[in-house]
C-alpha cells in the first residue's frame, strides 16, 4: 500500500488547490487492517468515483448518501475521487504521480472496487481519463487479478452500452441495498479463498438483483447496423435486468453527519431529497420514466434530518433536491415545519424548481421571508400545442398569472427554460417562445408603476432536445443541427427588440455527440477510447469540448453518427439497452409516443394511473 | 443594542487546511462556530453574518503557528470554553491555541498588526540570502489595483536569521499601511540571489507569529 505525495509547488500551481487535499469535516479516515488481519476478515477498499469536478461530484445527492452508508461498515472504507481539472492531471501526468483518493491518497489501482457514478454521457472520457491516470486498464478484458473491479450506476446507465468494454458490472437503480449485497458479496468471494480468476466474483454478482454484467451478454448485429440480438453467454445470468428502488425512503439510510466542504461547490447547503421520481411524465424527461414511481418522504423525518445535519454540518442554508419540488404533497406543511424550527438560528430555506402551474404567493413568501431566491421557470416549449406534445401541463395563462405574482411580490425577473428541436417542432413554435417573452414584457408593461419592480430582467435559454432511452421519443430522431443553429439565430432576432431578455443557447454540435451517446451501442467503445486518446475529457464543459475530434473518431470507426441521433427507430427494433427493465414498459412508452405525435396529454399519476408499469415494484404513488 | 463580549483567538493552521483561500476558511470558521453552538452575533442587514475578524488574511498555502480572530459573542463566556468547544469543532489542520477575553475596541484587529514573523524552508536559501546582502533596493514586480508595479521590498523587511543552509526566519512589516507577502520576498531571492525557480515554489512558508500594536494590552495573547 502506497500514498501519493503532493508536492507543494504542484499544489501552489493549480487553481483551487483544496479540491484535491481532503480534511473536510465530517469525511471518515480509518485504519486499514494489517494483511494477516484481513485474511482471517477481509475488508474492502472502496473509491467512490465522480467523473467532474471536486464541486460538482460533492453536490451528488448518490455520492453523499452512499458515502456514508459503506462507511458504516467496519469492514469497508469507502474514500473519494474527483476527475483533477485539466491543470492538475497534466501536471500529474508531467509528474508521473497517479490518481488518488482524497482521504488516504491511496493510488486509484490499489483500490478494490471502483464505484463511478454517471450524471451524464458527456463524462465518458473523463472516466477513462480517471482510471487512466489511476493506473488501471481502460478494459475489463485487460484487468487482472491484481486491479480493481471498476462499477458504474447513476441515471446513465439505463443504457450504459457504448461504455460496456470498461466497467466489469453496472448498477441499475438505487443503491442504497444493492451496493451493501454487491459488497458483501465481494467479501464472501474473498473469503471463500477461490479468487483465482475475476470472473469468479462477476458471476456471483451476477446473480444479484439490479447487477448487470455487461461483458456476460453477448450482442449480435443485423445487416442494417441495429442489434439482432443481446443473450447471456454464461449460465445462470438473467435475460433481462430490472432496476432496484428503494420502496420506503422514511426508513432508507440518510447521512445526517454529511461533508461539510472546505471549498464551495455548487450546492453548498443541507440537502432534504422530498421525495424520489415525479408523476408528471413529461415525455422529453428521462428522469421522470426511470425513476418511477414517486415515492415520498414524510415532512417530520425531514425536519428532523435538517436539524439534525444543521447541528452536524453548520450549515446556514437548507436546499431540496428532487425532480419537481412544489409537487411534494406536503410542501406547506413541510416549509412551516422548517422555518419554524430553524429559522431562530439564521438558517434559511431556499425552494428551486418551483412549478407554473401550482406557483403560489404564500410559497413564495415563505422562501422569500429568509432570502429571495431567483425564480426558475420551465415552459419548455413556446406553443400550447407542443405543450401538448411533449406533455407538460402548463399553459400561457399559468406563466402570465405566475409572473404577475412574482412581479407584484417584489421579484424582477425570472429564468425561463424552453427546449430546440422537439418532435413536431415547426418554426411557428420558435417564434411562440418569442411571444412568450413579450407576453410577459407587456404584463410587466401593463402594471402600475408602483406596483411592479423598477426593471424587468428575463433570462431565457435554450437547450437542444436529446431523444434519451426509456421515454416515449426513444424512437424519434434528433433535430439536425443546421437547422437547430438556425432557429436559435432567428429567436435570437425575434428577440433583438426586447431589451429585458438576455437569451442564451447551447451549444448543439455537443448535444449531437450526446446525443449519438445516449441511444448508442457497444460499438462506440473504440470511439469514446480514441477520443479519450485524442485529448477528450471534461466534454460537457464547453470549452473542453471537441467536436471535431468526436467526428473524426466516429469516421475512423466506419460509424455514422447519424445512424444513432438522427434515424427514426420501428416498434421493432431492438435497442440496445433492450435488456435493462426500468419498471416502465415499451408498450406504455410506444402508446405515449403516439399521442405526443397527435399532440394528446396524459394525466399524471395522481390524476390518473396510466399502468405505466412501474406498480410492478409494489409501493409508491400507485398505491396511495 | 444588548452588549458584546469580544473573544481574541490565537490559531495555527497546517496541512491540509494551508490549500484553503481566505474566503474559504472565513466559511470553514463560520461553519465551525455553528457546530461548537457558540452564541455569535451576526450582522445587521439583508444578508447577515456571523460576527468575526481575522487579523490578517492568509494566502493560500501558507501555514500559520499564530495568527488572531475576534469572535464577538452574545453570552460571556469562559474564555477557556471556547477555546475547547471550538478545537472540537474545526477540521482537520486548524487548532485554537490560545483565548482571551478582548476590550470591545474601536480599532479593529486588523489594524493593530503592525508586523509578522515567518519561517521559510526550502533548498539553497542561505546562499540566495548571501548574494542579496548588498543589493540595495530590492525591486519586484507586484500586481496591485489592476496593475503590475514596481516596489522596493527592502524597507519591508525589518531582520532576517538564518537558522540553516535551507532555512530562515524573519520579521517583516504587516497589516494594512505596509505588508511584505513572503511570495514577494521568494521572487526577490529568485531575481536577485539566483534562488531557483524549483526551490522557491516548493518553499513551505510558516507565519510564527503576528505582531500587534503594543498600545493594545490584551494582544498578548498567551
Ligand atoms: S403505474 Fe400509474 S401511478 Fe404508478 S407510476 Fe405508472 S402511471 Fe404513475
Amino acid at each position: 500500500m502506497s500514498t501519493v505525495n503532493l508536492p507543494r509547488h504542484l499544489l501552489a500551481s493549480v487553481e483551487k488547490p483544496a479540491r484535491y487535499t481532503g480534511g473536510e469535516w465530517n469525511s471518515i479516515v480509518k485504519t486499514v487492517p494489517e494483511a494477516a488481519e484481513q485474511a482471517l476478515r477481509p475488508f474492502l477498499r472502496y473509491a467512490f468515483c465522480f467523473p467532474d469536478t471536486y464541486e460538482i461530484g460533492m453536490s451528488n445527492l448518490a455520492l453523499r448518501i452512499l458515502y456514508h452508508l459503506l462507511n458504516e461498515r467496519p469492514d469497508v472504507w469507502c474514500e473519494r475521487v474527483f476527475a483533477p481539472w485539466t491543470d492538475m492531471a497534466d501536471r500529474m501526468r508531467r509528474e508521473n504521480l497517479p490518481l488518488f483518493a482524497l482521504e488516504s491518497r491511496t493510488p486509484l489501482h490499489e483500490f478494490d472496487l471502483l464505484g463511478f457514478t454517471l450524471q451524464y454521457e458527456l463524462a465518458f472520457t473523463s472516466v477513462l481519463d480517471m482510471l487512466d491516470l489511476g493506473r488501471v486498464p481502460l478494459r475489463t478484458a485487460d484487468r487482472t487479478l491484481d486491479d480493481p473491479f471498476v462499477m458504474a450506476g447513476g441515471p446513465v446507465v439505463y443504457n450504459i452500452e457504448p461504455m460496456a468494454d470498461f466497467f466489469d458490472l453496472v448498477i441499475i437503480g438505487e443503491g442504497e441495498e444493492v451496493l451493501s449485497e454487491v459488497v458483501d458479496c465481494y467479501l464472501h468471494w474473498k473469503a471463500s479463498g477461490d479468487t483465482r480468476t475475476r470472473e469468479g466474483f462477476l458471476l456471483a454478482a451476477a446473480q444479484i438483483e439490479g447487477v448487470y454484467v455487461p461483458s456476460f451478454y453477448t450482442v449480435t448485429y443485423k445487416n442494417d447496423g441495429t442489434v439482432q440480438a443481446i443473450l447471456p453467454n454464461r449460465t445462470g445470468v438473467p435475460a433481462t435486468i430490472r432496476k432496484r428502488i428503494i420502496l420506503d425512503l422514511d426508513q432508507a439510510y440518510f447521512p445526517t453527519q454529511s461533508i461539510v466542504p472546505n471549498t464551495e461547490i455548487v450546492h453548498d447547503r443541507i440537502f432534504l431529497e422530498l421525495f424520489r421520481g415525479c408523476t408528471r411524465g413529461c415525455r422529453f424527461c428521462q428522469a421522470g420514466m426511470i425513476y418511477r414511481p414517486v415515492r415520498e418522504k414524510k415532512p417530520a423525518v425531514l425536519v428532523n434530518q435538517a436539524l439534525e445535519m444543521e447541528k452536524t454540518t453548520g450549515y446556514d442554508e437548507v436546499g431540496m433536491l428532487s425532480l419537481s419540488t412544489s409537487d411534494y404533497s406536503a410542501l406547506s406543511e413541510l416549509t412551516d415545519g422548517l422555518l419554524c424550527e430553524l429559522t431562530p438560528h439564521h438558517t434559511s430555506i431556499s425552494l428551486p424548481s418551483l412549478r407554473l402551474d401550482n406557483f403560489s404567493l404564500e410559497l413564495m413568501e415563505k422562501a422569500s421571508s429568509t432570502r429571495k431566491g431567483g425564480l426558475t421557470f420551465a415552459p419548455e416549449a413556446g406553443t400550447q400545442r407542443l405543450r401538448d406534445v411533449i406533455n407538460k401541463n402548463i399553459t400561457e395563462e399559468d406563466l402570465l398569472k405566475a409572473m404577475e405574482l412574482a412581479l407584484r411580490g417584489g421579484w424582477s425577473g425570472a429564468k425561463l427554460y424552453f427546449m430546440l428541436g422537439l418532435p413536431t417542432e415547426t418554426i411557428e413554435d420558435v417564434e411562440g417562445i418569442a411571444h412568450l417573452a413579450q407576453a410577459i414584457e407587456k404584463l410587466y408593461q401593463s402594471l402600475p408603476r408602483f406596483e411592479r419592480p423598477k426593471r424587468l430582467e428575463l433570462s431565457l435559454s435554450t437547450a437542444m432536445f436529446i431523444p434519451k432511452p426509456f421515454t416515449p421519443f426513444q424512437w424519434s430522431p434528433q433535430a439536425d443541427t443546421e437547422t437547430m443553429k438556425s432557429h436559435q439565430m432567428h429567436l435570437k432576432d425575434l428577440l433583438r427588440h426586447s431589451r429585458s431578455v438576455r437569451y442564451k443557447w447551447h451549444e448543439p454540435r455537443q448535444s449531437y455527440i450526446e446525443g449519438v451517446l445516449a441511444r448508442g451501442d457497444r460499438r462506440l467503445g473504440k470511439v469514446i477510447e480514441a477520443a479519450f486518446r485524442g485529448g477528450a475529457r471534461f466534454d460537457a464543459w464547453d470549452e473542453q469540448f471537441k467536436y471535431d475530434l468526436w467526428i473524426d473518431c466516429l469516421e475512423k470507426a466506419g460509424l455514422d453518427p447519424n445512424f444513432y441521433a438522427r434515424r427514426e427507430r420501428s416498434r421493432q427494433e431492438i435497442f440496445p439497452w433492450s435488456h435493462i427493465d426500468c419498471g416502465v414498459t415499451e408498450d406504455f412508452l410506444w402508446s405515449e409516443y403516439q399521442q405526443a405525435i397527435l399532440a394528446q396529454t396524459t394525466p399524471e399519476c395522481r390524476e390518473q394511473c396510466s399502468a405505466c408499469g412501474a406498480q410492478c415494484f409494489g409501493g409508491g404513488v400507485c398505491y396511495e | 443594542m444588548s452588549e458584546t463580549f469580544i473573544v481574541r483567538l490565537r490559531f495555527s493552521r497546517r496541512e491540509p487546511a494551508i490549500w484553503l483561500a481566505h474566503l474559504d476558511m472565513m466559511r470553514t470558521f463560520e461553519r465551525s462556530i455553528r457546530r461548537a453552538g457558540l452564541p455569535i452575533c451576526w450582522s445587521q442587514g439583508y444578508n447577515p453574518r456571523p460576527q468575526m475578524t481575522f487579523a490578517l488574511p492568509i494566502s493560500v498555502g501558507l501555514a500559520t503557528a499564530g495568527d488572531y480572530l475576534d469572535l464577538s459573542l452574545e453570552e460571556d463566556l469562559e474564555p477557556a470554553d471556547v477555546m475547547d468547544r471550538l478545537n472540537r469543532s474545526l477540521p482537520t489542520g486548524f487548532a485554537i491555541l490560545a483565548a482571551n477575553r478582548a476590550a470591545p475596541s474601536k480599532a479593529s484587529l486588523m489594524s493593530l498588526v503592525r508586523a509578522a514573523d515567518y519561517r521559510l524552508e526550502t533548498p539553497g536559501l542561505a546562499e540566495a540570502i548571501a548574494r542579496i546582502a548588498n543589493t540595495q533596493p530590492l525591486v519586484v514586480e507586484k500586481f496591485s489595483k489592476g496593475k503590475m508595479v514596481d516596489v522596493d521590498i527592502r524597507p519591508l523587511i525589518e531582520k532576517i536569521q538564518l537558522k540553516g543552509p535551507d532555512c530562515l526566519e524573519m520579521r517583516v512589516k504587516a497589516g494594512s499601511s505596509a505588508n511584505l507577502r513572503p511570495d514577494l520576498f521568494l521572487k526577490a531571492l529568485e531575481t536577485y540571489g539566483d534562488l531557483p525557480a524549483e526551490a522557491a515554489a516548493d518553499c513551505a512558508v510558516t507565519r510564527l507569529a503576528l505582531i500587534l500594536d503594543s498600545n493594545d494590552p490584551e494582544s498578548a495573547g498567551s
